[in-house]
């Protein structure tokens, strides 16, 4: 099995705003890199001497250990000027980069996991939803994705039928729109950027562009910490820890539609550092 | 693991620690198993993997006679199989989701689980109860050369056998038994002699 | 009452968990600890010269150290769960609430290095961590002998929350918590509580709640 699909593919390294000069030891797919500012005071990374290419695009440094042939992607929605945009800070999770992703493409566990926020055990149901990969930017997505949630965000006074759009533009990046109670017609915008360390380790680094005039920051940063740590306990708890792509290998429903396109779409891109083929 | 292991009993854990409606992580040769009672207290064992997504369900909740994983909700009856998935409440789940029930019994107090079922029951020593589960960072050879050579000793006074069952090659799953109607000051001083004997195992390995 | 609190600290979520189990209204001051570094910052040190939280504020009164809140929270609120003036029940009491302070050093000094990349030598905290768990386990198994279930007396006090939450995630800074049977019981007993509340890493007992499907049955 090669890695070289990932290798030239994107992935967050550091907040823009936590960069220094010293620089901070870090990994990327199993090789040590350094994070920081160089000399001029430009973001830089290192891997062994050698200088990795960088982009500075949502908050975030990102880099790749090979050549990408395309730019990171973008979120045009997330430009609207006034949103707040939100660091969410980096949660280290001992589980593998495609793991973390793929739970967050699942609404099914909200009644179970983040029970009276996201969702509730009377209500379950997983109604039908539409999952295509998009041709021209090669991107799993899932539309019409409905769901009742207790307290769908920070912001939100109580229950409401919440709409999800999920969107995967690399291997270990989502992004989510999901209905935005102040702006109806709006979407907020909620993103889950995985730094691949190994590929049973990951740096998760969530980050979100919203429309909220009434919760502080740290309201909201407080707010995505609290579901994302709910999801640790179980993403460290999996068993393999690696993805399995060998569809005998795990049980999927309706309710899994995309995670199953994801797990295809990683197989057929060979993304499959952090994965597992064939039952061990 | 040869097939003559795979139907030897193997202790799991102590039967009092796992309380009416609960379950508990453990683990055989072939690796992680949960162990759980229903709520009027009848023992089951199983993979401790939700064939769903992974997930141990040695971490989820007991209702009356099922097994629910903790991360959505996939509900597992007494023979395995899976009764009810929460996200599709109308879907009669397919006979094949089943999350491997084994063989378990109780004997002396403990929890013994095999991977296949043996022609026997676990064997019975006449007169004791379990006492304590503790995991030694040891081998069982290195654990019986520090209680005097055998598993049958005396701990704190009290006559004893230590149950092993070798859970990674430096972690040793031990269970104390004690004579029946053991006094509990007696009790005490066996679990602190137990202590001791972890300590002084540990650091010759 | 004032909370500065951070909704992943376990000290912060001691005095949460106390005050939903005693009915107690306390005004939470969202803290950003982390990635914001703001009990750092100038206001806070000025409340906490130690940076630390939580602290909690109460008219002229000001606590930064999570036992003596439990203390003062049980003291105004819930005299029950305090020890009586027995010598063995004040000794006892003393003695969990002084090893809670091992517990937050060494597993929630784990939990920092492994989840949120503080500094910290990762298998020395490890090391203190499992020897504390070791200890806690023998002595919840002495209380079990002796048909007890909690730390100090005959009932649930400010003992057991003071402990509770670092063991509770001791997965965190990847300590195993499969070994230990008198800790999971008394975890579940805690959990089991009227008013009991979750924080991230400490499910809920799902089982407490009514079973949807019961109506089915």
């Amino acid at each position: 099995m090669s890695d070289q699909a990932m290798r030239d593919a994107w992935f967050p390294v550091g907040l823009l705003s936590g960069l220094t000069r010293a620089g901070t030891a870090s990994m990327l797919m199993g090789e040590d890199i350094t994070v920081g500012l160089d000399d001029t005071g430009a973001p830089s990374v290192d891997c062994g001497g050698r200088k990795l290419p960088t982009v500075e695009r949502f908050g975030h440094l990102w880099t790749s250990l090979g050549a990408p042939e395309k730019d990171l992607f973008t979120i045009p929605e997330a430009d609207h000027p006034e949103r707040t945009l939100v660091d969410v800070g980096v949660v280290r999770v001992k589980c593998s980069p495609l793991r973390a992703v793929e739970n967050f493409l699942d609404i099914a566990h909200f009644p179970f996991v983040h029970t009276d926020i996201l969702g509730e055990e009377d209500h379950p149901e997983v109604n039908n939803y539409k999952v295509e990969v998009r041709k021209d930017e090669d991107e799993v997505w899932a539309t019409k994705v409905e769901f009742y949630q207790p307290q769908a965000a920070a912001s939100a006074g109580g229950g409401i039928i919440t709409e999800y759009m999920y969107r995967v533009p690399a291997p270990t990046c989502s992004v989510l729109y999901k209905t935005c109670p102040p702006r109806p017609g709006e979407w907020d915008v909620i993103c889950l950027f995985v730094q691949p360390l190994t590929e049973e380790l990951c740096d998760v680094w969530p980050w979100m562009a919203l429309f909220d005039d009434t919760s502080t920051i740290t309201d909201l940063i407080h707010f995505q910490q609290l579901i994302f740590l709910q999801d640790r306990s179980i993403l460290e708890n999996q068993i393999p820890k690696k993805l399995p792509l060998d569809p005998a290998l795990e049980t999927p429903t309706r309710a899994d539609l995309t995670s199953v396109a994801y797990r295809r779409w990683l197989k057929r891109h060979d993304y499959t550092y952090g994965a597992q083929l064939v039952a061990e | 693991m040869q097939a003559d292991e795979r139907t030897q009993w193997v202790p799991a854990a102590v039967s009092t620690d796992i309380l009416d409606g609960t379950v508990v992580p453990a683990a055989l040769p072939t690796g992680p198993i949960a162990v759980w009672r229903t709520a009027s207290g009848e023992l089951h064992a199983n993979g401790d993997r939700c064939p769903h997504r992974g997930m141990r369900l040695s971490h989820g909740f007991v209702r009356g006679n099922s097994l629910s994983c903790i991360y959505h909700g996939w509900r597992y009856g007494r023979d395995g199989g899976c009764e009810h998935i929460p996200a599709h409440p109308g879907l009669e789940p397919p006979k094949s989701i089943n999350c491997g029930p084994l063989p378990v019994a109780e004997a002396n107090g403990v929890v013994w689980v095999a991977a296949q079922a043996p022609e026997e029951a676990p064997a019975e020593i006449e007169g004791f109860e379990a006492l304590k589960s503790m995991l030694f960072c040891a081998t069982p050879a290195a654990i019986a050369e520090a209680a005097g050579g055998a598993l049958k000793t005396e701990l704190g006074g009290t006559p004893a056998h230590l149950v092993t069952a070798e859970r990674t090659p430096s972690e040793t799953f031990v269970v104390a038994l004690v004579p029946t109607g053991t006094d509990v000051a007696s009790k005490l001083a066996a679990a602190t002699a137990l202590e001791a004997l972890r300590r002084v195992t540990e650091s010759a390995t | 009452m004032i909370l500065y609190d951070y909704i992943l600290s376990p000290s912060c979520y001691k005095v949460r968990l106390l005050a939903s189990l005693l009915g107690v209204k306390l005004e939470l001051r969202a803290v950003d600890f982390h990635p914001g570094r703001e009990h750092k910052g100038d206001e806070l040190l000025a409340l906490n010269p130690a940076g630390s939280i939580p602290i909690l504020v109460d008219g002229e009164d000001v606590l930064t150290e999570s036992a003596a809140i439990l203390s003062y929270i049980a003291a105004k609120h819930g005299q029950n769960w305090l020890a009586t003036s027995d010598a063995g029940e004040v000794g006892a009491q003393q003695q969990w609430l002084s090893f809670s302070h091992r517990l937050t050093s060494a597993l929630g000094g784990a939990r920092l290095v492994e989840m949120l990349h503080f500094p910290g030598d990762l298998a020395a905290l490890q090391e203190a961590g499992i020897a504390a768990l070791r200890e806690l386990e023998a002595a919840l198994f002495a209380r079990r002998l002796t048909g007890q279930t909690f730390l100090v007396g005959d009932r649930i006090t400010i003992a057991d929350i003071a402990c509770f939450p670092y063991v509770a995630l001791a997965p965190d800074g990847s300590v195993s918590l499969d070994p230990y049977a008198s800790i999971r019981i008394w975890m579940r007993a805690i959990r089991a509580q009227p008013r009991f509340i979750e924080m991230p890493g400490i499910h809920r007992l799902h089982e407490l709640a009514p079973d949807p499907l019961a109506g089915d049955a």
